[in-house]
C-alpha cells in the first residue's frame, strides 16, 4: 500500500483490474459512488501535479500488458497501456524498429502513464513527440464508457483526434487502455559529439551552428557545468576544465551520413573555440539515458522546473533567468533541449528551505518566462515545499473549454481530482 | 426564432460593408459546390471578412439570427465539407491570405487562413525552408482549409500530415469569442485543444490564423519511376522498401487503365501496356541517398519491375512527377466526371485491396483508376462516369461504398486525408461504436453549444443527417429551394 502514497496520502484501496472491461466497470462504479481515482501505471510520474484533493482508489493498469496487434511490415503496433516502454522497445527491436521516444525511467514506466503525463525526451528534436506518432487510443472515460478515436493505419481523418486530448492530461479525462503507434525503422547507427566551451559565448549561436545544414541532429542538448558534474556518464570526460557550457549533438541514420555530420560538427565546434569529444556507441547510450533521467525525480532536494518558451528566445531566457538565479545564490543545474524550446532546471535549495523565499523565487522565474511568451511548471520539489508552491502557474487561456470538456467525460470529477491545471 | 434574411444581411453589411456580403443568386452560385462536385447547396449569404475580428462579428451576428455558419477556404475540398447543406452564411476566408511572418530562427511561419499552400513554400524557400504538407490542390487550396481538414499529400509518408505541422491557431468560436490554441512554447499545461481543432472541418471553430512548422530543404533529392506488368509486384515493392528501413518522402502509385490515359495526355514516358507505375522520391543527405538509391533500384528489380528510371536533376524529376500530377486531369479523357475516394488500408493489405477495387469495377461496370499514396496505404480510387448514363451515379455510389467498407474490414479507415464532410458521415458507424460517436458529439457540443457551426458535417448533431451520404443529398437541395 505504501507504494501508492502520494505526498504522504494513502488510498483507501488499490485495485488491479484483470482487463480493460473490468477497469472500465470500476470507473463506472467509482462515478456512481463519487469515489476518487488515481490511475496508476508504472508509478514513475506520480510526482507531477498537485496532491489529489481526494484519494479513494489507486487503479493499476499492470495487468493490461498485452500486445494487441503488431504488423511489422505496416510499421504499426497496438499495445495495452500497462506495457513497459522498454519491453515494447525490445519487441520492436527484434524487427529492426523502434519508437523514437526516450522519456525518463523507460524501464519502469508504462506506456499509458508516459502518454498521460506527456513524457518526452531528447529525441523530440529529430522525431517529434508521442502526439505525432500515436495513431489511436482506446480510453475508459471517467464515467466508465470505453471509447476510441483514430485508426490503426498511418493516416486517418475519420472522427475527431480526441486521443490527443488524453496525451498530457494526467489521466483527468479518462484512463488510457490501449495505444496504437506508428513505429520507425531503427537507424543504422547513432553517434554523438560533445563540445565543451571554456569561455562565455552566445549559446544560441553555438546551438544554431550545430543544427545548420547539412547538420540535422536528432538530439541537441546544452548543459551547464553543474549539470554535467551530476551526470555519471560524463565523469570520464569532465577532467578539471572550467567549462562554461557543454553541448552534445546526436546524429542518427545511415553511417556515412552520420560520420560526415560528426566531422562537420567537430570542425564547427573547434572553430568556435570548443574542445570536442567523440562519444562512442557505448558511452553515448549511457549519456542519453542520463539525460532522459535527469528530468525524473532524483530525491536530491532540488526544485525541478520545466521551462517552455519559443526556441529562438533562448538567449533572452538566459539573460532574464541568470540574474534571478545568481541573486538567490542556490546552485542551478540547467539542461536545454535546443531547437525545441524546452529546458529543465534543477534548483538546489538549502536544506529546510524557507517556503516564502521559494515561492518568491518561483514567481520571479514565472514572470521572466511570461515576458518571453513562455511558462514554468514545477515538476518536482522537496516535500516541505510541495504544498506551498503553485505547481502549474496561471490557468490556460482556454480553461473554460477545458473545464466543460472535463465535465462531459468525467462528470463526477473522480479522476485525479485537484492534480492537474483543469 | 431565426430572424429574417434581410435583417441578417443588413446586420452583416453594417460590419463588413456592401463589398463583404454577397447575397444575389448569381454571386451565391460560385459557392454552391466544393471540389467533390456531387454535393451542392446554395448558401443564403456569403461573407468575405478581412480580419479575425470581422469573422468573429459574422459568427456572432449569424448565430444570433439562428442560422448555420459554414467556413470555406478555396473550396477544393473533396467531401462536401464547405457546402452549405442546410443553408445559412458561408464565411469565405479568401481575403485573409497574408503570410504574416516567416521566422527562420524558430523555423515557423504565421499565416492567415486564406493563404495558398504553395505560396507559403515558395516564400519559405528564401530561407532554405519549406512547408511539408502538399495536397494535390496546393496551387489553390488554403492553409486554413488544410488545417480544418487535416490535409495530407504525397510527402506525408515521411513528414506527416497537417496535424504534425500546426503549432498554434487563432480560432473563432460559436459565441463569437476568439481563442488562441497551441503555442510556440512546447508542452504548455492544459488539454491539447489544438489537436482536435486540426481536422475539425469547421464544426468546432473557425480557424483564422495558424502558426506552422517549416522544415529545412534537404541537401539532395532523388526520384525513381518503376514500371510493372503486375500490380502485386508493385505493391510488394512498396512493402519491401519500407521493410529495408527506408522511409521515402513519397511513394505514389498509378494502376490500371489510368496509365494509358495519363500517357496520352502528359507524355510522362509510361508504357501504355504497363499495369502499375510506382513513383518513389527520397530526400536527405547525399550519403543517405546513395545508400537508399542502390537498395530501391535493387528491390524494384527483384520484385519484377520491367524498368526503373532514375531522375537526378530537377527537370528529370519534374518529368517523372508530371504523370502523377496530371493524372486527375488526364482521366477526363476517359469520362467527363469522376468521384474520388480516400480510404486507407494497412500497407501490407494493398495487393488484395487493389484487386478488390478491380472486381468492384467489373461488377458495377465502372471504370476505376487507382492513383494513390501507396506508401501510406491511402487509396484514391477514381470512379469515372458520364452523368448522362442512366443509373450511373447510383452505381458509382454503391461501388465506392463497397470499397470503403473493405478498407474498414481489413483494419483501415474511410478517409485518410479528404475528410468526412457530407459524403462519408453515414459510414462512420462502421469504424466507431455508438459510445465513440456520442463522445465525439459531446466534444462538439463543448466547443459549439449552439450547434450552428457547419451543423450537418463530420459528426452530425442530428441523426437524420448521420444517415445520409452524398448520394441522398444530391438533387435534394436545388437552387430554387434556397433562393429567398
Amino acid at each position: 500500500m505504501s507504494n501508492y502514497y502520494i505526498e504522504g496520502i494513502a488510498p483507501q484501496a488499490v485495485h488491479t483490474p484483470r482487463n480493460a472491461d473490468e477497469l472500465a466497470a470500476m470507473l463506472q462504479q467509482a462515478t456512481a459512488d463519487g469515489a476518487s481515482v488515481v490511475p496508476w501505471g508504472g508509478g514513475t510520474r506520480q510526482h507531477l501535479g498537485n496532491a489529489p484533493t481526494r484519494y479513494n482508489l489507486a487503479l493499476r493498469t499492470a495487468h493490461l500488458n498485452r500486445t494487441i496487434e503488431y504488423h511489422p511490415e505496416d510499421l504499426v503496433i497496438t499495445v495495452e497501456a500497462g506495457v513497459r516502454l522498454d519491453d515494447l522497445q525490445d519487441r520492436l527491436a527484434q524487427n529492426g524498429q523502434w519508437l523514437p521516444w526516450a522519456p525518463p525511467s523507460a524501464s519502469a514506466a508504462s506506456i499509458g502513464g508516459l502518454l498521460a503525463s506527456g513524457a518526452s525526451g531528447p529525441l523530440r528534436l529529430g522525431y517529434g513527440i508521442p502526439r505525432d506518432w500515436v495513431l489511436a487510443l482506446r480510453v475508459a472515460l471517467g464515467d466508465g464508457r470505453i471509447v476510441k478515436s483514430g485508426a490503426r493505419v498511418v493516416k486517418n481523418v475519420a472522427g475527431y483526434d480526441s486521443h490527443k486530448l488524453h496525451i498530457g492530461a494526467l489521466g483527468t479525462l479518462g484512463v488510457i487502455l490501449e495505444a496504437t503507434f506508428k513505429t520507425l525503422p531503427l537507424p543504422e547507427c547513432k553517434h554523438s559529439v560533445l563540445t565543451a566551451y571554456s569561455k562565455p559565448l552566445n549559446i544560441l549561436q553555438a546551438l544554431e551552428q550545430l543544427r545548420a545544414a547539412p547538420l540535422n541532429p536528432v538530439s541537441l542538448v546544452a548543459l551547464n557545468r553543474t549539470t554535467a558534474e551530476r551526470l555519471p556518464s560524463l565523469q570520464g570526460f569532465m577532467h578539471d576544465q572550467p567549462d562554461h557550457l557543454i553541448i552534445v549533438a546526436r546524429f542518427a541514420g545511415v553511417s556515412a551520413a552520420v560520420n560526415r555530420q560528426i566531422r562537420e560538427a567537430v570542425i564547427r565546434g573547434i572553430d568556435a573555440g570548443a574542445s570536442c569529444v567523440d562519444l562512442d556507441e557505448h558511452n553515448e547510450a549511457l549519456f542519453w539515458r542520463d539525460i532522459a533521467n535527469f528530468s525524473a525525480p532524483l530525491d536530491d532536494g532540488a526544485l525541478m522546473l520545466r521551462l517552455g518558451a519559443p526556441s529562438s528566445q533562448l538567449l533572452d531566457q538566459s539573460r532574464l533567468l541568470e540574474p534571478i538565479m545568481r541573486n538567490y545564490g542556490w546552485p542551478v543545474a540547467r539542461m536545454v533541449y535546443a531547437g525545441v524550446g524546452l529546458s529543465f532546471v534543477r534548483w538546489y535549495l538549502p536544506a529546510d528551505p524557507d517556503p516564502d523565499e521559494a515561492t518568491a523565487a518561483l514567481a520571479e522565474v514565472r514572470s521572466a518566462m511570461a515576458a518571453i511568451k513562455g511558462y514554468a511548471v514545477v515538476e518536482d520539489a522537496p516535500a516541505a515545499l510541495r504544498r506551498t508552491l503553485d505547481i502549474w502557474g496561471p490557468p490556460p487561456s482556454a480553461a473554460s473549454l477545458m473545464r466543460s470538456l472535463k465535465a462531459q467525460w468525467d462528470p463526477a470529477g473522480i479522476l485525479n481530482p485537484g492534480r492537474y491545471v483543469v | 426564432m431565426p430572424g429574417s434574411c434581410s435583417q441578417l444581411i443588413a446586420a452583416l453589411v453594417e460590419v463588413l460593408g456592401e463589398r463583404g456580403v454577397l447575397h444575389r443568386p448569381e454571386e451565391l452560385m460560385l459557392y454552391e459546390y466544393d471540389g467533390s462536385s456531387l454535393d451542392q447547396a446554395l448558401p443564403q449569404i456569403v461573407t468575405v471578412p478581412a480580419t479575425t475580428d470581422e469573422v468573429a462579428a459574422v459568427v456572432r451576428i449569424t448565430v444570433a439570427h439562428g442560422r448555420p455558419v459554414v467556413a470555406r477556404g478555396a473550396g477544393t475540398g473533396l467531401s462536401g465539407g464547405s457546402v452549405a447543406e442546410s443553408g445559412g452564411v458561408v464565411i469565405s476566408l479568401a481575403r485573409m491570405n497574408t503570410i504574416i511572418a516567416i521566422d527562420p530562427h524558430n523555423r515557423t511561419a504565421v499565416v492567415q487562413a486564406g493563404a495558398v499552400n504553395l505560396t507559403l513554400s515558395e516564400q519559405a524557400a528564401d530561407y532554405g525552408l519549406h512547408f511539408a504538407p502538399d495536397p494535390s490542390s496546393q496551387r489553390s487550396c488554403t492553409i486554413g482549409g488544410n488545417a480544418a481538414t487535416n490535409a495530407g499529400g504525397p510527402y506525408c509518408l515521411k513528414y506527416g500530415v497537417m496535424t504534425n505541422h500546426v503549432l498554434a491557431a487563432t480560432v473563432v468560436l460559436s459565441d463569437g469569442s476568439i481563442a488562441h490554441l497551441g503555442s510556440l512554447a512546447p508542452d504548455e499545461p492544459g488539454y491539447d485543444l489544438l489537436g482536435v481543432m486540426v481536422g475539425n472541418e469547421g464544426t468546432l471553430g473557425i480557424i483564422t490564423e495558424v502558426t506552422v512548422r517549416l522544415l529545412p530543404i534537404s541537401e539532395d533529392v532523388q526520384t525513381f519511376l518503376a514500371i510493372y506488368d503486375d500490380l502485386d509486384q508493385a505493391s510488394a515493392s512498396v512493402s519491401a522498401i519500407i521493410a529495408a528501413g527506408i522511409i521515402p518522402t513519397a511513394m505514389e502509385m498509378l494502376a490500371g487503365r489510368g496509365i494509358a490515359a495519363v500517357e496520352e495526355s502528359v507524355h510522362a514516358g509510361y508504357p501504355a501496356d504497363a499495369r502499375a507505375v510506382l513513383l518513389i522520391e527520397i530526400d536527405g543527405l547525399r550519403e543517405e541517398l546513395k545508400t537508399w538509391a542502390r537498395l530501391i533500384v535493387e528491390i524494384c528489380r527483384r520484385m519484377g519491375a520491367r524498368e526503373v528510371q532514375v531522375a537526378n536533376d530537377p527537370a528529370q524529376r519534374a518529368r517523372l512527377w508530371a504523370g502523377r500530377k496530371g493524372a486527375l486531369a488526364a482521366c477526363a479523357r476517359i469520362a467527363p466526371r469522376y468521384h474520388i475516394q480516400d480510404g486507407v488500408v494497412p500497407r501490407s493489405r494493398l495487393p488484395e485491396a487493389l484487386r478488390f477495387t478491380e472486381t468492384v469495377a467489373d461488377r458495377y461496370d465502372l471504370t476505376i483508376v487507382n492513383i494513390f499514396h501507396a506508401g501510406d496505404g491511402n487509396l484514391h480510387p477514381l470512379l469515372l462516369f458520364d452523368l448522362r448514363t442512366p443509373g450511373i451515379l447510383e452505381r458509382a455510389v454503391a461501388a465506392s461504398e463497397e470499397i470503403l467498407r473493405m478498407c474498414v474490414d481489413v483494419g483501415g479507415t474511410i478517409s485518410g486525408e479528404h475528410g468526412i464532410g457530407i459524403e462519408k458521415r453515414a459510414y462512420l458507424h462502421w469504424m466507431f461504436t455508438a459510445d465513440d460517436l456520442a463522445a465525439f458529439r459531446q466534444l462538439r457540443t463543448v466547443f459549439d453549444p449552439t450547434g450552428l457551426l457547419n451543423p450537418t458535417k463530420l459528426i452530425p448533431l442530428h441523426e437524420s443527417y448521420a444517415k445520409t451520404s452524398f448520394a441522398q443529398s444530391v438533387g435534394q437541395t436545388t437552387m430554387l429551394d434556397r433562393l429567398m
